[in-house]
């Protein structure tokens, strides 16, 4: 089967002048002034503060909820259960399975139970302790193969499969057949905590007409809207949602946690009628809010003797912890790209999310691909080293290529740099002089180098309707006005969209004000998630420029007795084409506009074309288009403590076209160093469903001091969604760090770690058993 | 729980607040004194994010009772530049794309001037050690880097 995207336009623009050009963001300066824009540096006079009652037991009954001697505490204003929801009990991501506090059952240990109100934060927490909860304990699953056993108590009605995933291309039992050999692994990841540095903050202010006003730290301003409203039993217009200034966010606060930030403290600003906030801890924020999924993956390779793959099975079994958040969609992406950037003509796929009573997984940049890829680059080695072939050979003879079919039998029949990147990170790197010289050193401290390359589907795909609203309008001074409801939280990509504006508008960056997204003043833009900013936002940016250009243009055209047809513009100045002396300035026009009642203002949805697949086998178009990369990575391994030091990096992305360089070279690099920090030192470590290491001195992310060298290299072969063909960025940079350094790890010390984080302890414990 | 009196210079400007023992330097500065750009990432002396400037150390507030900043002189992002004059630290951070998300950039400028102030002309390496103590989880920290370097070389320029 061969399928094939329809698009009816393609965007790739011939001239482009602004974009392409490295452009300073337009959030900057409030950011490096130290200005306050976050939601704690804005909070009411007057504010409630709410601190929340957590559970301590990892799956119980309640068997009481006594908050009699809370209440009674001196300074506490109000205590909240889950009989106090005026509406439904809910905040969960996709399926309706988490409440917002418990109410029958509790099921991680950390999950909400009560919230207590007081003008004192300390006095606050102090009342919790005072609520006495009754708990009957159940039997609790704290590892996914426990759960998936036909026997395992049943941690929801409908058991403990969230959901599974197939997919089927060919026939892998014939492929297995024409195979010289076969080649088994298993491979395991651990749970990544997002650490934003900005923890879950949030406040809601009651208005006079029983509306509310919901500030705070987060990525999807009306997936907010959607879930307070229904916490509240409100219509989504009496739920006004504004975005403040987000440090950081990168998955967990487009999932539960800002709704159940802001459902909590508006049903308490609700009964108090007073401005309410909410804050997590940096413990409360690392336990409560999602996390990247540990997978088991175990993969079966069919190759033969010439390196050809003839077959691939995987299985994933994702640990979801206590709700699924967007876990089912996670191991769908996982699913997708589980045999890595190859063509393989037969493939069987399983993926299965799974309920544990540890705390929640969801989303986390990169979305399924880090886990998939960290295997499959890992597994091709092994293959690679089973038929005596160079592994970068070998990865030369199966990579996607145009004309190939993805697994799911998606032609590339789009631009697809992925050969480029390899042979840029290989020349890069010096890969052939440091691939055979290291292995020759001897003594304590070794060197090694390792390459993993990777593709990312862009687009929401099976994630949802994959749609951005963009509203544009200009004051009587010239300032433009963007307003869309995808958010800033550290990307940059919301500059990209003024850069695109003024790209179609062939009018200065300078005119364009950037707006913050607020549900009362924009349309629904869907969820800022999957790095969909640039390519799918892009395009409504495009859209709305293009239509406020024709409209200065048609002004323009009357001022000029001209035809709007012969309207050119440079220089901000409108003229009749062949006629420069026939010009009206840009603020000409605006004023004119203003005299005659002409709205200057102007509004629309971008709706990418639908991604369409058989959901048995998962075979058809899964996503739009595709990133492509690849990556080198030298390390120094010490083999008598096992620590792993990263010297130097190459990373090459095809992003299609860069929109500003400068932004693009932020993400490769800052996810590379996220993508270092889970190859080599961060895990939330579980015990019995308690996390040991709900902090920043005990949860190791990267300081300045374990950075390597990060040569980043721009490949550009236009995609077919994005504006000027860009693809998306965002995530990509995340997925390969980890097996380009397990492989890196393997070349140094020729020791084959299949689980991940690479940390002192365990590279030891593989090099001693080795030697 | 007692009261004291805290004399201490924040900014330039001389204070005089009554302040309670556990207060730590971090509200006083926040909530007291409404500079809001000191901002708190973990309240446990992990992140650096909080970090100021006490008597030309650079200090985590949150780990700093109030108390502690008796008669000392105590500098906040605030103090380091404005919108239409700012710092070369500033100016660089911008030029080099090295404030992404923007909540470990105060805790950042702070911890580069310290440096700034004592070597103006520091390496590579020297830049990560002196911010070794400030995370930051968006960059990776290489174009911090960069922005330090560069804002030493415009700030010897003058």
């Amino acid at each position: 089967m061969r399928m094939s995207r329809k698009h009816d336009d393609y965007p790739q623009s011939v001239r482009a002048t602004l974009v392409g050009k490295s452009v300073e963001r337009v959030d900057s300066i409030s950011k490096v002034l130290g200005k306050p824009i976050y939601s704690m540096d804005i909070l009411p006079e007057n504010c409630l503060y709410l601190k929340i009652v957590r559970s301590t037991h990892a799956h119980a009954l309640l068997r009481k909820v006594d908050v009699s001697q809370a209440q009674q505490h001196p300074g506490v204003v109000l205590v909240i259960t889950a009989a106090d929801i005026p509406g439904i009990n809910e905040s969960a991501a996709l399926l309706p399975d988490k409440p917002l506090l418990a109410n029958e059952k509790v099921r991680f240990v950390g999950e909400p139970i009560a919230a207590i109100a007081s003008h004192d934060q300390a006095v606050a927490e102090e009342a919790v302790n005072l609520v006495k909860i009754e708990y009957e304990d159940l039997p609790a699953l704290f590892s996914p193969i426990e759960a998936l056993k036909s026997d395992a108590p049943k941690i929801h009605e409908n058991g403990n499969i969230a959901k599974h995933l197939k997919l089927r291309k060919g026939d892998v039992e014939e492929g297995f057949r024409q195979a010289d050999y076969v080649v088994d692994g298993t491979y395991k990841t651990q749970f990544q905590e997002p650490v934003p540095l900005e923890p879950e903050t949030g406040f809601v202010v009651p208005e006079p007409d029983g509306s509310v006003t919901c500030v705070g730290s987060m990525q999807s301003p009306f997936h907010v809207q959607t879930g307070v409203a229904k916490i509240l039993s409100l219509r989504a217009d009496q739920v006004r949602v504004i975005q403040a200034a987000t440090g950081g966010a990168f998955g967990p606060k487009s999932d539960e946690m800002p709704v159940d930030i802001l459902g909590m403290a508006a049903i308490v600003a609700l009964k108090a009628r007073k401005p309410t906030a909410l804050a997590y801890t940096r413990e409360e924020s690392m336990i409560g809010h999602t996390k990247r999924h540990p997978f088991i993956i175990n993969l079966k390779a069919g190759v033969k003797k010439s390196g050809r793959l003839t077959a691939w099975q995987a299985e994933l079994i994702a640990d979801t912890g206590a709700y699924a958040s967007l876990g089912p969609l996670v191991v769908t992406r996982a699913l997708f790209h589980a045999t890595g950037p190859y063509e393989i003509p037969n493939v069987k796929s399983d993926s299965y999310c799974v309920y544990t009573n540890n705390t929640m997984a969801g989303s986390f940049r990169g979305f399924g691909g880090p886990q998939s890829h960290f295997a499959a680059e890992s597994h091709v080695e092994e293959i690679a080293k089973k038929i005596g072939m160079d592994a970068l050979e070998f990865r030369r003879i199966n990579m996607l290529r145009p004309g190939s079919l993805t697994a799911t039998s998606q032609v590339v029949d789009e631009g697809c740099g992925l050969e480029e990147c390899v042979e840029k990170v290989v020349e890069a790197s010096n890969w052939r002089r440091k691939k055979s010289e290291y292995p020759k050193q001897s003594g304590t401290i070794r060197n090694g180098i390792g390459i993993a390359i990777m593709y990312h589907g862009n687009s929401l795909g099976p994630e949802g309707n994959d749609y951005v609203a963009a509203h544009m309008n200009i004051d009587k001074d010239g300032t433009i006005r963007f307003r869309t409801a995808l958010t800033e939280y550290g990307t940059g990509a919301p500059s990209g969209l003024l850069q695109i504006a003024a790209e179609t508008m062939n009018l200065p960056l300078s005119y364009f004000k950037l707006e913050p997204p607020d549900t009362d003043y924009c349309n629904d833009s869907g969820p800022t998630v999957a790095s969909r900013t640039t390519a799918v936002g892009g395009r409504a940016a495009q859209l709305v420029a293009g239509k406020l250009n024709h409209r200065l243009k048609e002004i323009a055209a009357e001022l000029l007795g001209s035809n709007v047809d012969e309207i050119e513009i440079s220089n901000a100045s409108y003229f009749v084409r062949g006629y420069p002396g026939r010009a009206v300035s840009y603020l000409e026009v605006v004023e004119s506009a203003y005299k005659s009642g002409t709205e200057l203002k102007m509004h629309d949805t971008f709706t990418a074309p639908k991604c369409e697949y058989d959901p048995e086998t998962s075979q058809g178009t899964t996503y739009l288009q595709y990133t492509y990369g690849a990556v080198t990575a030298e390390v120094k391994v010490d083999t008598e403590t096992g620590k792993v030091q990263v010297d130097r990096m190459v990373a090459a992305y095809d992003v299609g076209k860069a929109i500003n360089p400068l932004s693009v070279e932020g993400q490769i690099e800052g996810g590379t160093i996220q993508g270092l920090g889970y190859a080599l030192m961060e895990e939330m470590i579980h015990t019995e469903g308690n996390v040991l290491n709900p902090n920043l001195a005990d949860y190791y992310i990267p300081t300045s001091k374990d950075i390597p060298e990060i040569t980043t290299i721009i490949v550009e072969y236009p995609g077919q969604l994005g504006p000027y063909g860009a693809k998306v960025i965002g995530e990509p940079p995340i997925v390969l760090p980890a097996a380009a350094i397990v492989n890196a790890i393997d070349h140094a010390i020729g020791v084959r770690l299949t689980e991940i984080p690479a940390t002192p302890d365990r590279v030891l414990l593989s090099y001693m058993r080795k030697s | 729980m007692s009261k004291h009196l805290l004399k201490f210079t924040v900014n330039g400007k001389d204070h005089a607040l009554v302040v309670e023992s556990h207060e730590r330097l971090l509200d006083v500065l926040r909530n007291r004194l409404g500079l809001k750009g000191t901002k708190e990432g973990c309240s446990t002396g992990d992140c650096g994010i909080c970090a100021v400037i006490m008597d030309g150390r650079l200090v985590n507030s949150c780990l700093v009772l109030a108390i502690q900043a008796r008669n000392k002189k105590i500098t906040t992002i605030e103090a380091i530049g404005t919108a239409e004059n700012p710092h070369p630290l500033q100016r660089q951070f911008i030029k080099f794309n090295a404030a992404q998300c923007g909540f470990c950039i105060p805790g950042m400028i702070l911890a580069s001037k310290v440096l700034l102030d004592n070597n103006p002309s520091p390496t590579d390496e020297e830049i990560k050690e002196a911010i070794r103590g400030t995370l930051c989880r968006c960059t990776g920290y290489q174009s911090i880097v960069r922005a330090v370097k560069a804002a030493a070389l415009e700030m010897k320029k003058r």
